[in-house]
C-alpha cells in the first residue's frame, strides 16, 4: 500500500481518543473530537499535548465528577456534529435539560469549569426559569437555601415591588414592631441605669449588712421594683426567714403589713413577719448572697422563688398595670438580645 | 427555621458569581429583585447586575392608572439606588410611563455608571420626555434606541465616538442635528430613522451596514456608506415630489443606490420606487449590485413605465439575485402605455442566472405585469418558484383569465413551478 493509501485509511480505523480523568479517580477515553467541543480540554490538548494516553490523561477540574462529565460528553457528542439544524438543537436542548435542580445546579458548575459557554447559558436559563414566579419560601426549598437573615434584616421593610396591600400590612407591622424593639432597647437601658442610680445610701447599706438579699433568680426588675417600693414605704419592712433545713435563707420583701397576713407559707418554710427598722437588721439573716445558691436545693429554691413571686405580686399597690408589663416584658424578653436571667417564674408568666 | 442547613446543601449560591449574574439576567427584574430576601448570601446578589431591563410587569397591575404609573417609577428609582458598580443596559419600555422629572435622575444616575446601552420608549400620551444632556456625555454608549422622545443635543456635542446602533422612531429633532449626529458616530453600523417631517437626508456614515428608513423624505442621499449590507425603507411621498416629478433633475436612483456596492438584500415599500423612478434616467448603471441576492419591493405600480424601468434596472445589475418579491399596486385606471416596450426594445439581454425564487402578490393581472411575469420565466434557467397572488379585488373570471395566461408562457427552466394562490 502506498503512502497515500495509509494516510486515507488512518482515520478511518483508528479513530483518535482522548483520556480524561476525574477527580473522583475514573479515567475515561472519549472521542477526540467530542471532547475537543470543551474549550479547556481542547487547550489541554493543543497546548500541553495532554491526554494522549492513559497515564497522560487529563485532568478534569474538581467540579466534574464522573455522572456530569457523562452528561456533557453526551452534549458534546450532538452539538460537535456540524450542519444540525436549529430546530434540531432546540428540541435536543429541551429533552436534555430535563432532570431534577440539584443535578441542574451540578451541571451548571461542571459546565463552567471546563468553559464550555453554551451549556452554561443552557443550564442558567433553566435556573432562571425555575427561579421566575416562586415565592423566596419555595425557592428556599428547592434549592436548601438557609433562612438566615437576621430578624432586623428581615424586620426591614420588604420591597413591596408588587404593591401588594399584604406586604404593605406586613411592613406597617414590622414597623410597630421595630419601634417596640427599640423601646425594649430603651427600657432596658434606662433600667439598668435605674438600677444604678435608684438606691439610696441607706438602702446599700442595709443590703450590704445583711439584708438577706434576694436569691439570684429573683434579680429580676420585680426586684428593682421592691427596691424602688423599699425607699417609699420605710416604715414598713417584713422579713421573711425560712427555718427548716436552710436557717440562712431569709428572703426581704418590702410591703405594706396589711398585705402580709395574705401571704400563706408552705409548709416546708417557716416565714416569720416582723416590723423591723429597715437599717437594723437580724445578724443570724446574715447570709453572703453568692452562697445562696449554692446551699440551697434547687426545688426548694423554685418553690421560695414561686412564693416569693407571689407575695410579691400582692405587694403592688398598681397591680394590673405592673401585670401588663411584665407579661409583655416576659414575651419581649424571650426574644430579646440581654439574657433574661434565671428566673423561671418569670416565664412562667410569659 | 432551618437553622441546621450544612452550607454544602446549599445547591446554588455558591456557584460563580458570573453565573448567577447570568441567572439574574434571565429573570425578569421583579423576581431578581425579590432574591435580595432569600438569604443572607443573596441580599446583594442582584445589586450588581449590568443589565437592567424595566417594564410594567415589575409592579402590580391595578387599574388605577397613576398608581401603577407611580409604583413603577418608585420601583424603577429603588433599584438604582440600591444598585452597585457599573450599569451596562438600561431600557425602560412601557406605555403607562408617561414623562417625569424621575426619568432625568435616572439617566443621570446611569451616565455617572458606565453606561452602554439606553433604550427608551415612553407612553404616547402626554408631553414626550426630552433627553437630558447628561446622556449625551456618555462616552461609552454603543446603542441608544428612542421611542417617542425629544431630542435636542447640546451645542457642544461631538458625538458619540463608540455608537454603533442608533434607533430613533417618532423622536422629535431637528433636521440639521439628525445629520450631525449621524456623521458625528463614526462607528455607527446600524441605523433606524422613522422621520416623518419631510426631512433631506444625507448620510454620511462609513461604517454603516443596517439602515432602515421610515417617512416623509423629500431626498435622500447616501454620501459614504460604502459597507452598507442591508437596506430597508418606507418612503411616503411629499407633495413636492408626487407633484413635479420631472423638475428634479438629479438622479434620485444615483443618489440613494449609488454608492453601496456591498448591498445584500434591499427591501422597499410604499413609494419606493415610484421615488427612484424621479429623475433623468441614469442609462447604464456605473454600479453592478454583486452581493445583491434578495430583494424585496412592495406597491410597485406596473402602469408606471419609469417603475418599471427601475425595477429592470436593479435586477438586472444584480447578477447574483436569489429572491425576488413584488407586489403590485392595484390602480383604478386601466391604462397601460408603452406595451410594445416588451417586443420592441425589450431589457437589454440579459439572464438571471440564479434566480431561484420569485413571489408576485397583489397581481390585478395588469399587460405589464403579465409581461414582467413572461419575461422572468424566459430568462430564468434555474428557476424554481414563481408563485403568484392575485389581489383580493380581481374577480373570478379575471383570475381565469390569469391563469391560462400562466400557462402558456414559455419557462426556461425545467424545474419552474408556477403557484397560484387562492386566499
Amino acid at each position: 500500500m502506498s503512502e497515500g493509501d495509509m494516510a486515507v485509511i488512518k482515520p478511518k480505523m483508528l479513530k483518535s481518543y482522548i483520556w480524561l480523568q476525574t477527580t473522583d479517580g475514573s479515567i475515561q477515553q472519549v472521542e477526540q473530537e467530542v471532547a475537543m467541543f470543551c474549550p479547556l480540554i481542547c487547550r489541554e490538548v493543543i497546548q500541553k499535548g495532554m491526554g494522549s494516553s492513559k497515564t497522560h490523561a487529563i485532568s478534569l477540574p474538581e467540579r466534574v465528577n464522573t455522572a456530569m462529565l457523562s452528561l456533557i460528553l453526551d452534549y458534546c457528542r450532538f452539538h460537535q456534529v456540524l450542519g444540525r439544524s436549529n430546530k434540531e438543537c432546540k428540541s435536543f436542548d429541551e429533552k436534555f435539560i430535563r432532570m431534577d435542580t440539584q443535578r441542574l445546579c451540578e451541571l451548571t458548575s461542571a459546565a463552567d469549569s471546563l468553559q464550555l459557554k453554551p451549556l452554561v447559558d443552557l443550564t442558567s436559563r433553566a435556573l432562571a426559569r425555575i427561579i421566575e414566579g416562586k415565592t423566596p419560601e419555595e425557592i428556599r426549598e428547592i434549592f436548601h437555601l438557609p433562612d438566615d437573615l437576621t430578624e432586623e434584616e428581615k424586620l426591614e421593610p420588604l420591597k413591596n415591588v408588587t404593591d401588594d396591600p399584604r406586604i404593605r400590612l406586613l411592613n406597617r407591622l414590622y414597623a410597630r414592631k421595630r419601634k417596640e424593639l427599640k423601646e425594649r432597647e430603651k427600657l432596658k437601658n434606662t433600667e439598668n441605669g435605674e438600677q444604678n442610680d435608684d438606691r439610696s445610701v441607706d438602702d446599700l447599706l442595709s443590703f450590704i449588712n445583711g439584708e438577706i438579699g434576694d436569691s439570684k433568680e429573683i434579680k429580676s426588675s420585680k426586684n428593682k421594683k421592691k427596691n424602688r417600693r423599699r425607699k417609699d414605704q420605710q416604715k414598713n419592712t417584713c422579713l421573711y426567714e425560712a427555718n427548716g433545713s436552710h436557717e440562712e435563707k431569709s428572703l426581704n420583701f418590702v410591703c405594706p403589713s396589711d398585705d402580709v397576713n395574705k401571704f400563706r407559707p408552705s409548709p416546708s418554710l417557716t416565714l416569720t413577719l416582723q416590723d423591723l427598722e429597715h437599717d437594723s437588721l437580724n445578724d443570724q439573716l446574715e447570709l453572703d448572697d453568692g452562697d445562696i445558691d449554692d446551699e440551697i436545693d434547687p426545688a426548694l429554691k423554685a418553690q421560695i422563688d414561686r412564693e416569693v413571686e407571689d407575695f410579691a405580686r400582692r405587694l403592688n399597690s398598681d397591680w394590673p398595670q405592673r401585670m401588663q408589663e411584665i407579661l409583655s416584658l416576659g414575651q419581649e424578653r424571650r426574644r430579646a438580645q440581654f439574657s433574661v436571667n434565671g428566673n423561671d417564674s418569670l416565664r412562667r408568666y410569659a | 427555621m432551618h437553622m441546621g442547613d450544612k452550607p454544602d446543601l446549599d445547591l446554588i449560591s455558591n456557584l460563580p458569581q458570573s453565573i448567577i449574574e447570568s441567572i439574574l439576567t434571565y429573570l425578569p427584574i421583579g423576581d431578581a429583585v425579590r432574591t435580595s430576601c432569600l438569604s443572607r448570601k443573596w441580599r446583594y446578589k442582584w445589586t450588581t447586575l449590568t443589565h437592567l431591563v424595566f417594564d410594567e410587569k415589575c409592579v402590580a397591575q391595578t387599574g388605577d392608572q397613576v398608581a401603577v404609573e407611580k409604583s413603577l417609577v418608585n420601583f424603577i428609582t429603588r433599584a438604582l439606588f440600591l444598585h452597585q458598580g457599573p450599569i451596562h443596559k438600561f431600557q425602560v419600555c412601557t406605555s403607562i410611563l408617561q414623562s417625569c422629572p424621575d426619568i432625568d435622575q435616572w439617566i443621570l444616575f446611569i451616565s455617572r455608571n458606565g453606561i452602554k446601552e439606553v433604550v427608551l420608549e415612553l407612553g404616547e400620551d402626554g408631553e414626550w420626555f426630552r433627553v437630558p444632556w447628561c446622556l449625551f456625555h456618555c462616552e461609552r454608549l454603543t446603542r441608544l434606541d428612542l421611542f417617542r422622545c425629544e431630542l435636542d443635543p447640546p451645542p457642544c456635542f461631538k458625538g458619540f465616538p463608540c455608537l454603533k446602533s442608533l434607533n430613533l422612531h417618532q423622536v422629535l429633532v431637528a433636521p440639521e442635528a439628525i445629520e450631525s449626529l449621524i456623521s458625528s458616530c463614526p462607528l455607527l453600523e446600524t441605523l433606524s430613522l422613522s422621520y416623518f417631517d419631510s426631512l433631506a437626508l444625507n448620510i454620511c456614515a462609513p461604517n454603516l451596514k443596517h439602515l432602515c428608513l421610515e417617512g416623509e423624505f423629500k431626498d435622500i442621499s447616501l454620501e459614504n456608506t460604502p459597507l452598507l449590507v442591508d437596506l430597508s425603507v418606507a418612503l411616503y411621498m411629499t407633495d413636492e415630489n408626487g407633484e413635479n416629478p420631472e423638475h428634479s433633475s438629479n438622479c434620485k436612483f444615483i443618489k440613494f443606490l449609488g454608492g453601496i456596492p456591498r448591498l445584500e438584500r434591499l427591501v422597499g415599500h410604499i413609494y419606493f420606487t415610484k421615488y427612484l423612478s424621479i429623475g433623468k434616467d441614469p442609462g447604464v448603471l456605473p454600479i453592478t449590485y454583486n452581493h445583491l441576492k434578495i430583494i424585496e419591493l412592495y406597491q410597485v405600480s406596473f402602469e408606471d413605465m419609469k417603475e418599471i424601468l427601475v425595477v429592470l434596472r436593479l435586477i438586472t445589475n444584480s447578477p447574483n439575485l436569489k429572491e425576488l418579491q413584488l407586489s403590485g399596486s392595484s390602480l383604478t385606471s386601466m391604462e397601460s402605455p408603452d406595451l410594445d416596450f416588451w417586443e420592441k426594445e425589450g431589457p437589454s439581454d440579459c439572464t438571471f442566472h440564479k434566480l431561484k425564487v420569485v413571489k408576485m402578490t397583489d397581481i390585478s393581472g395588469l399587460p405589464h405585469e403579465m409581461e414582467f411575469i413572461k419575461f422572468l420565466l424566459r430568462k430564468s434557467p434555474v428557476l424554481e418558484v414563481m408563485s403568484i397572488m392575485p389581489c383580493v379585488f380581481v374577480t373570478m373570471e379575471a383570475r381565469l383569465i390569469i391563469v391560462t395566461e400562466l400557462l402558456s408562457f414559455t419557462r426556461a427552466s425545467p424545474k419552474a413551478g408556477i403557484v397560484f394562490i387562492q386566499d
